[in-house]
C-alpha cells in the first residue's frame, strides 16, 4: 500500500480519524496523569512544632522536657503540685510556627487522668497566645473522688500563630491539702494545628 | 522510588490499542467493513469514560474493582486485535495481510500487555513464580510460531513436501 496513492476521500477520512485519535489519546493520558497526582502523598516536615522553654530542667522536680526527633511530641516529666497552693509552669515548652503563614491551633484531650483524684485539685493547660482572644484552656479538675475532664477540644484560635511566632504552653497544678506525697497522675493532650 | 502503576493504566493501554485498530482498519477499509474504524473510535471513547469514572469515584471504588474493569477493557481490545487477525486469515483468506498483522500488531500487543500486567502484579507485591515466567515465555513462543504457521500454510506444505521427497 502506497500512502501517496490514497484517494483524497480516504486521506481525509484517515486524517479526521488521526485527529480524533490524538485528541482521545491525549485527553485520556492527561486524565490518567491527574489520577496519579491525586493519589500521590508527599512526606513533608511539620511547620508547627514544639521547642524547649526556659523552665526546662528547673524547679523542684526538676522539670524535664523530652522532644521526639520531629519535635511533634513533647513529654514533660518532673512536674510538681504543691499541697493547697497553685504552681504555674509558664515556659516549659512552646509551640513554634516555622511556616510562612499563620496557623490556627486548639487544645484537645487525649488521655484523661484516672489515678489519685483524692490527691489533686486541678491540672490546667493554657495555650498562652499573645492575643488574649486566642488563649485556650484545657482544665482537669478533681472533686476529691473523681476527675472531671474536658469532654471535647477547645475552639480553634481566630488570629492564629503567625509565621516565626511562638506561644508557651502554661501548666498549672494544685494538690489537695490532705494529699499523700509522691502520688502521681498522667495526662496527655494534643495541640491540633490547621 | 519508582511510582506504582494505577489500574487505569490498562484502560489507557486499551484505548491506545483501539485507536491503533481504528487507524489500521481505516487504511485497510477496502478489505474491512466501512464502519469499523468509527466503531473502534467509539470503543476508545468508552475507555476514556472508564478513566473518568475512576477519577470521579477514586475513593469509592477499591483497587480490586478498578483493576478488573480496566483489565477486562484491555482484554476486549486484545480480543478485537485477534478477531481482526482471524478475519483476515480465515474469513478473507488474505494470508499475507494476516501474517503481517500477527507479526506487527497481534503478537507485540499481547506481549506488551502481558509485560505491564506482570509489572503491575509485581508492584502490588504479588510474587511471579519462575515456572510461571518460563511458561509465559514458552507460550509466547509457541503462540507466535503457531500463528505464523497457521497463517502461512505454504511453510508446512513445503516442509512436508521436502520430507516426502
Amino acid at each position: 500500500m502506497n500512502l501517496k496513492n490514497l484517494p483524497a476521500k480516504k486521506t481525509m477520512k484517515l486524517l479526521a480519524l488521526l485527529l480524533t485519535s490524538l485528541l482521545i489519546a491525549s485527553v485520556s493520558a492527561f486524565t490518567y496523569y491527574s489520577l496519579t497526582i491525586s493519589s500521590t502523598i508527599t512526606v513533608y516536615a511539620a511547620n508547627v512544632y514544639f521547642i524547649e522553654g526556659t523552665d526546662n530542667n528547673t524547679g523542684p522536680g526538676p522539670v524535664i522536657l523530652t522532644l521526639d526527633s520531629t519535635n511533634t511530641t513533647a513529654t514533660i516529666t518532673g512536674l510538681v503540685a504543691y499541697k493547697n497552693a497553685s504552681l504555674t509552669y509558664t515556659n516549659v515548652t512552646l509551640v513554634y510556627n516555622n511556616g510562612g503563614s499563620a496557623s490556627q491551633l486548639r487544645l484537645a484531650p487525649y488521655t484523661d487522668p484516672s489515678t489519685n483524684p483524692e490527691d489533686f485539685v486541678y491540672v490546667k493547660f493554657l495555650l498562652n497566645a499573645t492575643t488574649a482572644g486566642d488563649r485556650r484552656w484545657l482544665n482537669y479538675t478533681s472533686d476529691g473522688s473523681s476527675w472531671t475532664s474536658p469532654g471535647s477540644a477547645t475552639s480553634w484560635t481566630t488570629t492564629g500563630l503567625g509565621a516565626s511566632a511562638m506561644w508557651p504552653v502554661v501548666i498549672m497544678t494544685k494538690a489537695n491539702a490532705t494529699a499523700t506525697a509522691s502520688q502521681t497522675v498522667d495526662i496527655a493532650i494534643t495541640v491540633d494545628v490547621q | 522510588m519508582a511510582s506504582a502503576l494505577l489500574p487505569e493504566f490498562f484502560a489507557l493501554l486499551g484505548i491506545d490499542l483501539f485507536l491503533m485498530l481504528s487507524l489500521l482498519t481505516c487504511l485497510l477499509d477496502d478489505r474491512m467493513p466501512k464502519a469499523l474504524p468509527y466503531i473502534y473510535q467509539m470503543a476508545a471513547l468508552a475507555g476514556f469514560g472508564h478513566i473518568l469514572v475512576s477519577k470521579n469515584f477514586f475513593t469509592v471504588f477499591g483497587d480490586y474493582m478498578r483493576f478488573w474493569y480496566c483489565f477486562i477493557y484491555l482484554l476486549v481490545s486484545l480480543a478485537n486485535i485477534v478477531a481482526v487477525n482471524v478475519y483476515f486469515g480465515v474469513v478473507n483468506k488474505q494470508w499475507t495481510i494476516a501474517k503481517f498483522w500477527s507479526g506487527a500488531v497481534t503478537f507485540p500487543s499481547i506481549l506488551i500487555s502481558i509485560f505491564f500486567v506482570a509489572n503491575y502484579g509485581f508492584l502490588q507485591g504479588m510474587s511471579f513464580p519462575l515456572f510461571l515466567q518460563i511458561a509465559l515465555v514458552l507460550s509466547a513462543i509457541i503462540m507466535g510460531t503457531s500463528i505464523a504457521i497457521f497463517l502461512s500454510p505454504e511453510v508446512l506444505r513445503n516442509r512436508s513436501g521436502r520430507k516426502r521427497r
